[in-house]
Formats: structure tokens, sequence, C-alpha cells
């Protein structure tokens, strides 16, 4: 019996309980994200959000559970989703518009299981009894899989969402919800290079892959945040275009592909796009915790008895997860209030932002962190004050050489023959336009069409 | 007609300065914006009170017609919502049917059949007389155009029906609206 079982170790059986108690609380998040989101736009928009569902269940004696601020909506919602009818339209491809969900969930739901949330435990020498089998105890890690290319799981997992998507719009069937994986995959395509790059920073940097060597680095220099802040902020920004979140959602653009990949999907499938859409927001807000917010650590610089990582106790390891899942809610805060602030892009700025912005500027912090590297950069606190300078520095240039850079003027007026800027004053014309209306509507002097 | 030259005003948008195209200003401005209206509208004023904040009217447990007019209450004396046809002091319908109403309706939605009056004061009466409240702009023409201030628009508007039928309001139903609002809106 003990021979069967020789691959149970502490790591495993922590890694099963870690694996399984943050999927449910990332489903459960992701309801409940709903319901924050609705919340927190209704108080942007100076209206209420959802106040009435509570969790009463319309049975009398419940009735001190009703109302409860609307906390019962995400439970609601899902109940709804369930009940309704599997519908799928007549003329799309059964497979992949079945399996495409699917495919949108698996990665949200296996993303975050290098991230290592509540540190190291030093796990104790147990015996399980009835299989009367000894384990013995280490330090381990409070991580579904502890691995040494922690990050590049992370970049690949997450990446690999956009064929669920890409598949849903193509079998849909449908010209917006095609449209709309196309968008979602050229999307991807340009901002995997910001994201990679700028995470480049941080590797060169650290100049590990693994996750508790991030927090560590961190730990002893200062969150990257602070000493990276160009490098974070373009990271952020690729992160919500990866997400497929405003303003960045050119995907499902409500006001022009009534509702992008998922037009053509209802009930349950819709819920597990939806179930997709929030997981994969929480699951970057940790990756951009991991990356640039040190982790589990509370403050920058104050190394407390509880969140360091040297600590190992289990007091430490429920406070580590308590700063960690704190650190996650405020990100996904602070993405919900972007999506309130900034208007969605046009499709040509999206592709504007990521190959002529964002690409050369992380380029740019590239090149000038490996050059700090290669000639050795000073531990502790002057490490944070040298390239926050340097960050600083390189701001002000890139802002003044920018602004000197030939404009990039997407509307300019096209002399296309037929074209309402056709001729443009001072140009001559040759060719008469066809159509006798047309020509009517544009009575040039000195340039008339040679009928 | 030509659109000429001359008539068209061509207008460029001024040029962006180098530190506009990195929206950086704008988007941090764009930040306060909403985490104002995040902070003076949560919890509606009650947590964090001010002069600015939003108050959302709860609608079946607040009603406007419980607030004063000038807070933003209902004011009665010119709210036009579902009509009653008015009694006379011996309780028969007020109506002559004289079709003015029908006649004025912008909507179409008042239908009156006419028939000789049983009484010895008026020549006709509504021996049917319904409106079709689906139809109805509540513009209120019915009742100025009334010569004996027979139809009135009463304060009544949360009205609700199963069917379209059901939303057809006959001489007893107006009638009846008559009996359950008159303290509420005297003649």
């Amino acid at each position: 019996m003990a021979d069967l079982l020789g691959f149970v170790s502490a790591q495993f059986l922590v890694s099963v309980l870690v694996y399984a108690v943050i999927v449910h609380v990332l489903l459960a998040g992701a309801g409940y994200f709903t319901y924050l989101e609705r919340k927190i736009s209704a108080y942007i928009q100076d209206r209420v959000g959802p106040n009435r569902t509570g969790f009463d269940l319309g049975l009398p004696f419940l009735g001190f559970l009703k109302g409860l601020w609307g906390l019962g909506q995400p439970l609601a919602d899902g109940i709804k989703f369930m009940l309704k009818e599997d519908y799928t339209p007549g003329k799309v491809d059964k497979v992949l518009f079945t399996l495409a969900p699917g495919i949108v969930v698996i990665p949200a739901l296996i993303g975050f299981a290098v991230i290592p949330w509540g540190g190291v435990w030093d796990c104790p020498s147990f015996t399980i009894p009835l299989l009367n089998l000894h384990v013995a105890g280490g330090p381990v890690q409070i991580a579904a899989l502890p691995v040494n290319v922690g990050v590049i799981y992370m970049v690949a997992v997450t990446s690999l969402g956009v064929y669920g998507i890409t598949l849903g719009g193509w079998a849909s069937n449908n010209k917006y919800s095609f449209l709309g994986g196309l968008r979602a995959t050229a999307q991807m395509l340009a901002y995997e290079l910001p994201l990679g790059i700028s995470l480049l920073v941080v590797l060169l940097m650290v100049g590990s892959l693994l996750p508790m060597d991030i927090i560590r680095y961190q730990e002893a220099n200062g969150w990257l945040l602070l000493s990276q802040p160009i490098a974070a902020i373009i990271f952020f920004i690729a992160m919500l275009a990866e997400a497929n979140r405003v303003p960045f959602d050119n995907a499902e653009a409500e006001s022009e592909l009534v509702g992008g990949y998922h037009t053509e999907y209802n009930s349950m499938r819709f819920a597990l796009f939806f179930l997709a859409e929030y997981s994969h927001l929480a699951v970057s807000s940790a990756f951009f915790v991991l990356l640039f917010m040190g982790g589990f650590q509370l403050l920058p610089f104050i190394n407390d008895p509880l969140t360091a990582t040297g600590a190992t106790g289990l007091l430490a390891v429920l406070a580590k997860l308590g700063v960690y899942f704190g650190k996650v809610l405020f990100m996904v805060l602070v993405i919900m209030l972007v999506r309130w602030t900034v208007p969605r892009l046009r499709y040509d700025q999206v592709m504007s932002t990521a190959w002529q912005g964002l690409i050369p500027l992380s380029l740019v912090v590239l090149i000038a962190t490996s050059v700090a590297v290669f000639f050795g950069l000073p531990q502790g606190f002057s490490h944070v004050l040298l390239l926050f300078g340097g960050n600083l520095v390189l701001f002000v240039v890139l802002w003044y050489v920018v602004g000197r850079l030939p404009a990039y003027n997407p509307n300019r007026k096209i002399p296309l023959l037929g074209s309402r800027f056709y001729p443009l004053p001072g140009e001559r014309v040759d060719h008469a336009p066809s159509d006798p209306m047309a020509r009517e509507d544009r009575p040039y002097e000195g340039a008339l069409p040679t009928a | 007609m030509t659109v000429q030259e001359q008539d068209i005003l061509r207008i460029a948008p001024q040029p962006m300065s180098a530190g506009e195209r990195f929206y950086v200003r704008e988007v941090v401005v764009g930040f306060g914006t909403t985490l104002r209206h995040l902070v003076t509208s949560f919890g509606q004023g009650k947590v964090f009170p001010g002069k600015n904040t939003s108050r959302t009217l709860q609608y079946p447990e607040e009603r406007r017609e419980n607030i004063p007019v000038e807070q933003g209450g209902l004011n009665a004396s010119n709210f036009r919502g579902i009509h009653r046809l008015n009694r006379d002091e011996e309780g028969r319908v007020k109506c002559v049917a004289c079709m003015m109403c029908p006649t004025i309706c912008p909507a179409n939605c008042i239908h009156i059949v006419a028939e000789e009056s049983p009484w010895d004061d008026r020549e006709k009466y509504p021996k049917k007389f319904e409106i079709d409240e689906l139809r109805c702009i509540f513009c209120g023409m019915c009742e100025e155009a009334c010569p004996v201030d027979a139809i009135e628009l009463t304060t009544e508007y949360d009205i609700v029906g199963q069917s379209r039928q059901e939303m057809i309001f006959d001489k007893e139903k107006l009638l009846h609206v008559y009996d359950v609002t008159i303290n509420k809106k005297p003649m």
C-alpha cells in the first residue's frame, strides 16, 4: 500500500488542497466580481445597483435574509443561467460551438496554479490514519504547482484563453462573432509582445523564473512597481488587453459587433465565457501582484514578522494569504475603475497603441535595464531610488522626443476617386466621376472634370 | 440644392501638444472624476453626506406623492395620470356624449357610443365609453375639451393589467376610478 502511494508527499497533499480551495474561491469570486462590478459601476454613474436580491428565496420564514444589499444577485444569476434553455442555433459548427466555452474556461482555472499564495509552510510530519501512511514533513509551498518555470507557465496559460474566444466566434457562423474572434486574435498577438518584454525587464533584474524568487527579490530591494514603474504600467495595459477588458474589449464591442464572439451563446455556455473573463481578471491581477507588488509582502521595505518570506508558521501562511487576496482585490478594483474612466479604443487605435507605443517603449526600458544590470545595481533602498530616478528621466526624455515626432494621423483625407475628399482643394481633376450627381456636387473652378 | 464651396466651413481639430499625446494628464483627471462620483454616491449620501450626493428614490417603498413638490415630489394639481369619468350629484355619469374628447384626442384612444338619454336634463348619454390606456399619451386634451367637466385625469400612474384587453377601460371602470379617487383629487 505504501509503495503504491509513494508519490504522496507533504507538498502533493498541500498542492491538492490549495488547488481545491483556490478553484472554489475563484469560482465564487468570479460570481461576486460581477456583483462588485455592477455595484461599482452603479456608484460611479450615481445609481444604486443591485440591492433587492437577498437569500430569502421567496420563503416567508427566511424573511430576515431579504435585501442584504443585493448580495444574492450572483446566486440568482447562476440559477437563472442553469435553468434557461440551452439553445444551439441551427447552422453552427456543433462540435466547436460546444467545445469553445470549455476551452475558454480551462486556462482561466489553471492559470493561478503557480501563484505562491501563502509562501512557504513548515509542514510537520504526520501519519494518515486509515492508510497507515507516514508523510515526512518539511517546507512546502502554498501553491498548486511549485515548478521552476512558473512565470513561463503563467504567460503560456493566460494566452491560451484566446483560442476559445476565436473558436467560439468562428463556430457561431455569424459575421459579428467572427469579427469579434478575429479582433481578439489580432489584439492578443499585438499585446503579447509588450507583456513579454516588460516581463523580461522583471526577469532580467530578478534573474530567476521562480515565483518565490521574484518575491524574495522584491523583499530585499523594494517592490518592482517602485523601481520599474514604466514596465509596470506597460504590463498593466497589456494585461487589460489580454483579459479583453475595457478599454480593449473590441472583441465584444456592443456598439459595433452586437455581442462579439458570444453573440450566439446563451444560458450556461454564455455564463462560462463570463466566468472565464472574470477569473482571467483575478488571475492577471494575481500575476501583476506577484511581479510588481511584492506578492504577499504587506508593505515595501518593512519586513514584518508575519508576511516575510522567512516566516513559515501556520499563522504567517494565513496572513500572507490574506495580504495576497487583499492585493488582488485592490487590483480588480483598479481595473474596474479603469473600465469606467477610459473609453474603448477604436480598432486602429488599439493596434497603434501596441505597435507604435507600447512595444518601442518597452524595448527602450528593456535596453536601459539590461545596461543597468550589466553595470551592477546597488542593493536595498538606493536600488529603488536609482531605478525610479532612471525611469523618471527616461519618461521625460521620451515625452520630449515623442512630442517632436511626426504625428500619427489616421483620419487624413484620402483623395480617392469618388470619395468625398476628391479632389482636394488645389488638385487637378483628370477623371470625371461616373455618377452625374457626383459631378454636380463638385463644381471646382479650373479643375473641372474632363467630361 | 447643391452645397456650395463658400457654404462649407472646414474645421480641423487642434493639433495635440507633446504632453497631450501621452494622455497622462487626461487619464489622471478622468480617474479623479470617476472616484469623486464613486465616493459621493456610495451609500446614497448616508455614508458621506454632502451637497452633491445623489439620491435614488426606492420606488415601491418611497413614492413621489409623499415628497414635497420643491424636492421633486409629485405636483397633484397638474399631474396627468389615468382618466376617470365624473359623476353628478345624483350619481349618474356626467358625460353628455358630445364627442369632443374623441375628436380632439391625438392618439385616437377614446371610443364613445352615444344613445338617447333616459334623463330629462340632456339629450344624449354614453352607452359605451372606452379609453385604451395603452394608446393614450396622457396629454390631457380630453380634459381641456370637455364642456361639462365629465372626463378628468387623476394622479394615479401605477396601473397594471395582465392583457391588452384589460387595459381598455370601459365606463364602469372609469366610474369606479372616480369613486376611489374623489377624496384624493376633488373635482
